[in-house]
Formats: structure tokens, sequence, C-alpha cells
């Protein structure tokens, strides 16, 4: 079962959370100025609470805070102009803006991205798609490319148990690090080949490849609230970009 | 007209000098079981994959001779359109048969119905029939690469099941599958042949094969080098001398000095050494 889908934003129409996301992106990008930035984080937050997936917003503060650190002492700290006083430092005030606006913009993308994947199922996506009556193969590519990534993840686990229990040592000096890289890659990279070789076979003999329409088996509803939410954030992603070149 | 027919055909893979298939002529007919067997190399897998027009339409590599699936040339690339659906092939690790985008074991079953665009009706009742046939209809819910290595074979086949195929290409169907999953396949492969459909199965395990099909086939390099009814073929000592094995009992009689003919079954082993 696919973890967002006893959440809300599970259970919208499937183009609708990746419209979102991609607009968020494009505002982020627009965004030019902190309060602007601040602004569609605090929505974004919003939104992936009110849709049931705000777990999200918390786990891309993993990749996030070492980040916003980074730029705080980047911009903040080593900015040039006029200075400011905060908590007992100096701080550069454009390079604090700056450092503001590019870490909600981080964490605008970073926090609409993984509620995009928290609430993403593969099969009703094929079915949004084919019930359109677009090309299958697409969708499946990107869809098989997000499903390929834990089982790749599974096949590197077994392959680092494997050479561990042959005696090949992962940790300790930076020399043996560098000795394990090969036994373990290789391993990896060939397998993987050997899969897609495979998995091409079956896929053909599935009908994959057929010309003929694919049979949506449960084609999930395009509510008119779905509908709006993707033509709302279309429309303040091409004004935001408009706002950005013409402002 | 033969559902698969094999007339010296030969086949090299890219890149190997040595033939993969050599001279390979055979028959598969409609109705009928045809049990491919043979060493390790002997070329059967890679019959099936020819049969398919896998070979050497993805493999890549040059076929020579006259192969018809169905009547029409697998090699040919017009003929992947008008074989979708008709031509099931199953191969031996199920982990890799998956779509790799199906949720549940029932949507992986419907996955080649719906690619082939059947009513949403039609594809539900051939799921639920071909789930109950090889018994994971209670693991219809179920994410398809949770499985154990069986229930993902049943499930790889039952997918195949689903399209009601007029030609099987089942290469070591078995290899994952318990004593009673391999028993389950074996009556799978009779109904099968009984609704008409011809099955062509290529394994190295020939325990029981004498109850499933009509026609063994024994491949050494590259070509059939002995063919018969299976229990002839499996009681003899030729089977051997090609490089292929017979059943357990067989080889245990073997073993213990026994000439040919040799029993196949432990009621024949009993019955032989209670004497």
């Amino acid at each position: 079962m696919t973890p967002g889908s006893g959440t809300a934003a599970g259970r919208l129409h499937p183009f609708t959370p990746l419209v979102l996301t991609l607009c968020v992106a494009v505002i982020a990008v627009a965004a030019p100025d902190p309060l602007t930035a601040a602004a569609l984080y605090a929505v974004t937050v919003l939104l992936v609470v009110v849709t049931g997936v705000g777990r999200a917003a918390l786990r891309a503060l993993v990749p996030l805070a070492p980040l916003w650190l980074f730029l705080f002492l980047l911009h903040g700290v080593l900015g040039e102009g006029d200075r400011v006083a905060v908590m007992g430092l100096s701080l550069s005030r454009a390079g604090l803006a700056l450092a503001v606006t590019q870490a909600c913009r981080l964490g605008a993308i970073a926090t609409a991205s993984l509620a995009l994947h928290a609430s993403f199922s593969p099969a009703r996506f094929v079915d949004a798609v084919a019930d359109r009556g677009w090309s299958f193969s697409w969708s499946y590519l990107l869809v098989a490319t997000l499903q390929a990534l834990p089982r790749f993840r599974a096949r590197a686990g077994a392959i680092l148990d494997a050479q561990r229990s042959r005696g090949l040592r992962l940790r300790g000096s930076p020399l043996n690090r560098i000795r394990a890289i090969g036994p373990v890659t290789f391993p990896l990279l060939l397998g993987a080949l050997a899969e897609v070789d495979e998995r091409g076979f079956a896929l053909e003999t599935r009908c994959a490849g057929e010309v003929t329409r694919r049979t949506p088996l449960d084609p999930p509803a395009d509510r008119a609230g779905d509908r709006a939410a993707r033509w709302l954030a279309s429309a303040a992603a091409v004004a935001a970009v408009i706002w950005r070149v013409f402002g | 007209m033969s559902a698969l027919l094999f007339d010296g055909v030969g086949f090299t893979y890219p890149g190997s000098a040595a033939a993969a298939l050599h001279d390979c002529s055979l028959r598969a007919e409609a109705g009928q079981v045809t049990w491919l067997t043979g060493a390790l190399g002997a070329g059967t897998s890679t019959a099936l994959l020819s049969a398919a027009g896998l070979a050497p339409r993805h493999t890549g590599g040059d076929r020579t001779g006259l192969l018809l699936t169905l009547g029409l040339d697998p090699a040919l690339p017009s003929s992947g359109a008008a074989l979708g659906g008709r031509v099931a092939l199953v191969l031996p690790s199920p982990a890799t048969q998956l779509s790799g985008i199906a949720e549940t074991v029932a949507q992986e079953v419907a996955f080649a119905p719906a690619n082939l665009g059947w009513p949403r009706a039609r594809i539900q009742a051939r799921v639920a029939f071909a789930m109950e046939a090889l018994q994971v209809t209670h693991l219809a819910r179920r994410d398809p690469g949770t499985l154990s290595g069986g229930e993902m074979q049943r499930t790889v086949i039952a997918a195949m099941l689903a399209l009601e195929p007029e030609l099987w290409l089942l290469d070591e169907p078995t290899s994952a599958l318990d004593t009673a999953g391999r028993a389950l396949v074996h009556a799978l492969m009779r109904r099968e042949a009984a609704r008409g459909a011809a099955v062509v199965v290529a394994s190295e395990d020939t325990d029981g094969l004498h109850s499933v099909a009509e026609t063994l086939i024994v491949f050494t390099n590259g070509r059939p080098a002995l063919r018969g009814p299976p229990r002839e073929v499996l009681r003899g000592e030729q089977v051997w001398s090609a490089g292929a094995a017979s059943t357990a009992i067989a080889g245990l009689a073997r073993a213990a000095g026994h000439a040919a003919p040799r029993p196949l079954t432990v009621d024949e082993g009993v019955a032989l050494w209670a004497r």
C-alpha cells in the first residue's frame, strides 16, 4: 500500500500534487525577496500539513538544516555592506536577506518534493495517464525509475552483506574503504544491467510496447477542486515568472 | 500447422564464437506439452527466447533457419504486435519479471491485459480466474515486491495465464516452487494443453514430467539429440549419455547398477527393489 494512500494528498488526482510541486519550484526560483520566499515556504508547509503529509516538512529539515547553516555563514557572516547585530553577531543586512531567501526557496522545494514522494501512487499515476489516452511508455519510464530506487538500495544492502560475510572490510582506514568500492560497486552495476535485460524481455512479453490504448484499471477521479488547484497553481507560477522578468 | 516450428535453426549470441543453437529442428503442437531438457548451456533457454522473438530482437546476434511461432517469424519486428498476448513467456527469475509499477498482486496480474486494452470487466474476470488457478487470491492486495520467491513465481505465471495464451514458453517455471507448487504448475500445464494451448517447457527438473508431457526432447550442444515419449526416454540410458539427467529414482537405480529400463517413480523403485 502506498504510504500516503490514507491521506488527503493520497486521494488527490495524481496530477495535482505533481503540478503543485512543479509550480512551487517555479515560484521559489522566481521569488525575488525574503518575504515572498518565506510566504511560499509557509504556504507549502501549511498545504502539506493540511493534506496529511506533514511529516514531509519535518523530513525536509534533515538535509536542510546544514544547508541553512552554510547559507547563513556564507551570506550573513561573510557578506558585505551594511551590518546589523543579531544575537551578538554582526551580520551583513543584504547577505542575511539573501540567505533567508535561499533558505526558504530550498525549504519550499524540498518540502513539496518530499510530500509528493510521500503521496505518490505509481499505479494511480499510470491509470491517470492511461485515462487521458497518453503514452504508456513515458509514464512507465517515470514510475519505474521511482520504483527502482528502493530496489537498488535493497540490492546494494544485500551485496554489502554478502561481501562482508566473505571477509571484505568496509570500515576502518580510508584505504580499506577505497579497496571496498570495487567489490561493492561492480556487482551492483552488473546485477542492475542484467536485470534491465531480463526486465526488458518480461515487459515485451507482457505487451508493454503495444500501441493499443492501455485500459485504466481504476481511473482516479479528477474533481473540480483538483482541476481548480492545478489551474490556480499554474497561474501563480506564470505570474511569478512574469513578475520576476518584467517586474 | 504446428504452434511452434524450428527447422534447421541456428543462433549465435553477439560476441560469441560458438552457436547457442545449431541446426535445431523441433515441433510443438497445440494441445500438447513438449518438454525440453539438457545440461546447462545445451540451448533450451535460447530456443525459448528465439521462439518468443526476443532472440535476436532484444539480445542481438544472428539467427538462421526457419522458425515459425503460431505461423509467424517472431524475429520480424512486425510479428511483435501480432503475437502480443498470444505467447506467454515465463523466465526463471520471477523477481525480474514483475512489471515494477504494480502496487498489488492483482494489479501485477492485470498488467498485460491492461496493456492490450481489454475491457475492464474482461480483465477483472481473467485476473480473478488466474489468481484462483495459481492459488494467489489471498495475496491479491499484497505488494508483489514483498512476496516470497515461490509466491512471486506463481504470480508471474498467473499474470501470463490471465492472457489466455495460445502458446506457453516456460523456462524453469518451478525453480522457486515447493512440491505442492510444482504439482500446481504441472496440473496447470495439463489444463492449458487440454484447453488447446501448446505448452513448451525448458527444465532440467525431470521428476514428474512423464505424467505431464507428451514429448521429451533432450538437447545437446544446441540441438535436439534425443526425443520421444518421456517415459521411454527417461527410462533409458541415452538420456544420461546425452548429458541430461533422468528422475532422481532413475539416477539412484543407475548408480546402484540397474540396467535400463529403469524405474522413474518411488512406487516403481519400491516395486523393483522389493523383488
